[in-house]
């Protein structure tokens, strides 16, 4: 267990201990009692044991279940063949020892002489679950959760209790509604106590709940409908009205999805923007076959990983070289301190880690041209040769100082998680990305269109000779466009470490993708890359929701561009320069 | 170069020759193949089958070796290239000569490295979970079988209450056979068609062929089949039954959590993920979701515990080159290596000769077994393996909570048949 998470159970179990505590009245010893007899009971006593505890309402009671569910419940034995259930204290002495507080008296567990006993945790049993166990211990705790803080908590307990298909719920969530203060939760209690009244007996109830479900456009109740609708059982009125809603509830489905895809589609489309813009630069306006662009994003993607760790432990690693110089094992390292961050702060590494991953493609880049690329402006072809050889000794590199496996980048918690508009969800690290490609198009067309610098590389890129004839040092400018480009590479690869897994190979499942984008989008346009990736982002969702298939939509996908680069060679949007000539 | 030099040379390299060749005289050597991916996209988790056979063998040599002969292990890189394994293969058998070969992953592979085998009468010992349907003369197979990890996580889910299952997977043979036998075992156990999701494919006659959603190897875009798994879970007592390989899976586990779909509503099994993949996989985000295998390395048995010590102590003194030594975990298909390594020692002991047709025929007896890590392993005659199964649930620090044990579970390669079989007696 890591230790924040022990923490926290630590901290639920001293809550619990704290209440056990308190004076007791006689309601709560009842309760006490209940849940003893519970944790102790087997099969079918133990369900209505729970049952009885559920509609106690008490804090206590909520504390008690979910320490259970967390294996908190020890099982101390006074004799061989008794038990008695207790939790125990989160203060630990010295030997890792702590005092256990009694579920049935709330009393400290002490020996014959009125001494306090001490236990390990490690060594107590616990009071064992299984799933189906804890599911009851879950319904009970969703009848208790109908009143906890979180509006969301309140809200998965009521959906929870109007798949149970228990008439009983549906008097503790009609008890509920009028005290419920968020709307959103009050119409999923509506939602589920119209799922629980269709396993009433009286029809009329029946097809009142199925309208309200209509009105509220309940996918939940899907499978119930069409059970209902296809039952030759259904009394004819309830079937009718079983099947209006169904047509119902598949058209919002059907819009649901629409706009889900169209969404989904901006989203991929995001991704490869992010991931082709850096190549539109190096490969579009430059003309160089970079097949490195994957390693570069990889760069950008290892860099959080690094800024990850400094603001946690820290970041160390060592090569010995498989070879020895003089006799003597050759090797360098690294070790650098962690600011061990926490909260809010440790956080926020995401936003640090997106500028330094820019810089680290750029150097990268800036590296890569200095080395390599500048002697082979004219030999195109060569450098097709040249880059794989440097995409193939990078990826080794990534090898020899993060390892061959993946490495772990945590999603910060504010890019987990998603918010919906009528039942079509928006996850925030899909939200982000679309914001980020905006961005980042954004900046790139302002610096290509509107500075110094632009004029210069635009000059560059359409006519190396005659630009150096004007005076411009056009290898200068190569040197910033390629390390400007690489540095794109490298923001990607910062936000593809929030989607997907961070390895050596990253930048090779993303190559073909770039080059294919850039290439639809006409080579050396800005403007084509931004619509042939949306486009392709786009068509690839809607293939996927039609054809029911990654696969085959992929395919489609390809097998459309090729028909498309032979109408139009040139891509989207042709640029007309003598230099491509 | 001067002649000089040229002598120099000459001497170095007739000394490192009778070097050798002394080495060679003292001690008999059996050489012993490891065919792995030890680069590309499945070197992730093939190189730790490498190291616990290398930890295997330095064990059985420490011990006496096999026979008297020690073994000396040649390792090839499958380069996660298919039609690699089989040049590997084939350059094992017929340069190296080697006795047996540990090796393959995906079943791709083994399907390349099978007529190698075959035709060179070779021995391939298999370790890693696959999708049965397959038996050769020259294969051993100690992995686990459809049934020996599919059929019971659905029985679990089963007694869990769940009634929707949900199949998912990568595109090719292992995910894709799986989920058919998954299908009919879901039909065969009164769940409907229509509470089976993920898609059904038809023949032109309008059979069912095959069930499920497939994504290419390092797919990374889970969007559309997590929304679907969404829209299917829904209505509650939904389930996932993953059989994506490799990578992707940190993919569609992110966009998992990011639909905000916990286990305690639609649990995900997963057939691929063990130990060793979780080491590099955000494991926060897959607390609680399921798995099933042979082994788990929370196991609270002696011999697991012998086994890990043991382990652990070669990691810190072993030098072999690119064994990483920190973080390391167990699981399943290591397992099953060090297992098959034990098994073929046993049944060459026993047939007193390195001969593949004679260690078969013990190897088919019935009679080899081995009290491995996982529990007791026996070689059955149909080149399958019986063994514990267990189900667990993953925990915040890679580990598994085991919650159910079925107890020496037969292997059985032909599942299909008996399933249509029984499926035809219900007339469904």
């Amino acid at each position: 267990m890591k230790p924040r998470l022990s923490a926290v159970v630590l901290l639920l179990l001293s809550w619990g201990a704290c209440a056990l505590h308190a004076a007791p009245d006689a309601g709560e010893a009842a309760v006490r009692r209940t849940l003893a007899r519970a944790i102790l009971a087997e099969g079918a006593e133990q369900q209505s044991l729970l049952g009885e505890v559920s509609e106690s309402g008490s804090k206590l009671a909520h504390d008690v279940l979910a320490a259970w569910t967390r294996d908190g419940v020890y099982l101390y034995h006074p004799t061989a063949s008794s038990s008695v259930p207790v939790l125990l204290e989160d203060q630990l002495d010295a030997q890792g020892k702590a005092r256990a507080v009694r579920i049935d008296d709330g009393h400290i567990v002490t020996d014959a002489r009125g001494g306090e006993l001490r236990f390990d945790p490690n060594t107590l049993d616990t009071a064992d679950t299984d799933m189906r166990l804890r599911s009851t211990i879950q319904q009970a705790l969703d009848a208790l959760t109908l009143a906890d803080p979180d509006p969301d908590a309140r809200r998965a307990a009521v959906v929870k209790l109007g798949n149970s298909q228990k008439l009983k719920y549906i008097a503790i969530l009609e008890a509920r509604r009028p005290r419920e203060p968020v709307a959103d939760v009050r119409k999923a209690i509506d939602e589920s106590i119209a799922l629980l009244e269709l396993g009433e007996t009286d029809p009329q109830v029946k097809i009142q709940a199925i309208h309200r479900l209509t009105q509220l456009k309940s996918m939940g109740s899907l499978d119930r409908l069409k059970a209902m609708a296809d039952n030759p059982a259904t009394q004819p009125l309830v079937a009718q009205a079983a099947a209006a809603a169904l047509l119902e509830l598949q058209r919002h489905i059907e819009r649901v999805n629409f706009f889900g895809t169209i969404f989904r589609g901006a989203s991929l489309g995001s991704v490869l923007l992010v991931v082709a813009l850096g190549l539109a630069i190096t490969f579009g306006l430059m003309g160089i076959i970079n097949m490195a662009h994957g390693e570069m994003i990889a760069v950008g993607a290892y860099t959080c990983y690094v800024v990850q760790n400094l603001f946690g432990s820290g970041f160390r690693f060592a090569i010995t070289l498989p070879f020895s110089f003089f006799g003597r094992q050759v090797g360098f390292g690294l070790n650098l301190p962690g600011l061990n961050a926490g909260g809010w702060f440790y956080q926020s590494y995401f936003l640090f880690a997106i500028p330094l991953s820019f810089v680290a493609g750029a150097l990268a880049g800036l590296a890569l041209e200095r080395t390599v690329i500048r002697f082979l402006y004219r030999r195109p072809l060569e450098s097709l040769l040249a880059t794989w050889g440097v995409s193939l000794f990078m990826q080794q590199c990534f090898r020899m100082v993060f390892g061959a496996n993946n490495v772990q980048v945590d999603s910060p918690s504010w890019l987990l998680g998603h918010f919906s508009i009528d039942d079509v969800s928006f996850g925030y690290n899909r939200v982000f990305v679309i914001g980020f490609a905006i961005v980042i198009v954004l900046g790139t067309w302002l610096l290509l269109t509107r500075t110094p610098l632009g004029l210069l590389i635009r000059s560059v890129m359409q006519n190396r000779d005659m630009a150096a004839c004007m005076g411009v040092r056009t290898d200068r400018v190569n040197m910033f466009t390629f390390a400007f480009g690489s540095g794109l590479a490298g923001l990607a690869g910062a936000f593809l470490s929030q989607i997907g897994n961070v390895g050596p190979s990253l930048g090779q499942n993303y190559i073909v993708d770039s080059f294919m984008v850039v290439v639809v989008g006409g080579v050396g346009s800005i403007v084509g890359t931004v619509c042939a990736s949306l486009g392709i982002g786009t068509v690839d969702q809607v293939l996927q929701q039609l054809l029911e298939s990654p696969v085959v939509g992929k395919i489609t996908v390809l097998v459309a561009i090729i028909f498309f680069l032979q109408w139009k060679p040139g891509g989207l949007f042709t640029t007309k320069s003598r230099s491509l000539d | 170069m001067t002649n000089k030099l040229r002598l120099v040379f000459a001497f170095a390299a007739a000394a490192v020759l009778g070097a050798g060749a002394s080495a060679h005289a003292q001690d008999k050597v059996i050489k012993v193949g490891i065919l792995h991916s030890l680069s590309g996209t499945m070197a992730i988790s093939e190189t730790s089958l490498r190291d616990i056979l290398l930890y295997s063998f330095d064990q059985i040599n420490a011990q006496g070796g096999v026979m008297g002969y020690k073994i000396e292990p040649v390792i090839v890189d499958g380069a996660s290239n298919w039609p690699n394994f089989a040049e590997k293969a084939k350059e094992l058998l017929e340069q190296d000569k080697v006795a047996v070969i540990f090796g393959c992953w995906t079943s791709v592979s083994r399907k390349y490295v099978l007529p190698v085998v075959e035709k060179d009468n070779g021995m391939l010992f298999y370790p890693v979970q696959y999708e049965g349907e397959e038996q050769s003369k020259n294969i051993f197979y100690t992995a686990e079988a459809v049934g020996q990890q599919a059929t019971p996580a659905v029985d679990y889910l089963l007694d869990q209450g769940k009634k929707k299952f949900f199949l998912v997977g990568t595109d090719y043979v292992y995910p894709r056979t799986t989920n058919l036998v998954l299908l009919k075992y879901l039909l065969l156990h009164g769940v409907p068609i229509e509470n089976i999701g993920g898609g059904l494919d038809k023949d032109s006659s309008g059979k069912v062929i095959s069930a499920g959603t497939y994504t290419p190897f390092g797919w990374t875009d889970y969007q559309q089949i997590v929304s679907q798994i969404k829209q299917f879970a829904a209505s509650g007592d939904a389930c996932v039954l993953n059989t994506i390989n490799g990578d992707s899976n940190v993919a569609f586990f992110k966009e998992i959590v990011a639909a905000g779909l916990s286990p305690s509503d639609c649990p995900v099994v997963s057939f691929s993920l063990a130990e060793d993949e979780l080491r590099s996989m955000p494991t926060k985000d897959l607390v609680g979701e399921l798995g099933c295998w042979t082994y788990f390395q929370s196991l609270d048995t002696p011999e697991n515990k012998t086994f890990l010590a043991g382990w652990n102590n070669w990691l810190t003194t072993e030098n072999y080159s690119g064994v990483v030594k920190e973080k390391r975990a167990v699981d399943s298909p290591m397992v099953l290596s060090y297992d098959g390594a034990y098994l073929w020692k046993a049944a060459v002991e026993k047939a007193g000769t390195f001969d593949v047709d004679a260690v078969r025929k013990v190897l088919e007896s019935g009679s080899i077994s081995f009290a491995g890590p996982g529990g007791l392993i026996t070689m059955q005659a149909n080149h399958h393996a019986t063994k514990n199964v267990y189900i667990g649930e993953t925990k915040a620090n890679g580990q598994f909570k085991i919650l159910k044990t079925f107890n020496q579970v037969y292997g059985e390669p032909w599942l299909l048949k008996g399933l249509d079989e029984k499926l035809a007696a219900q007339g469904k």
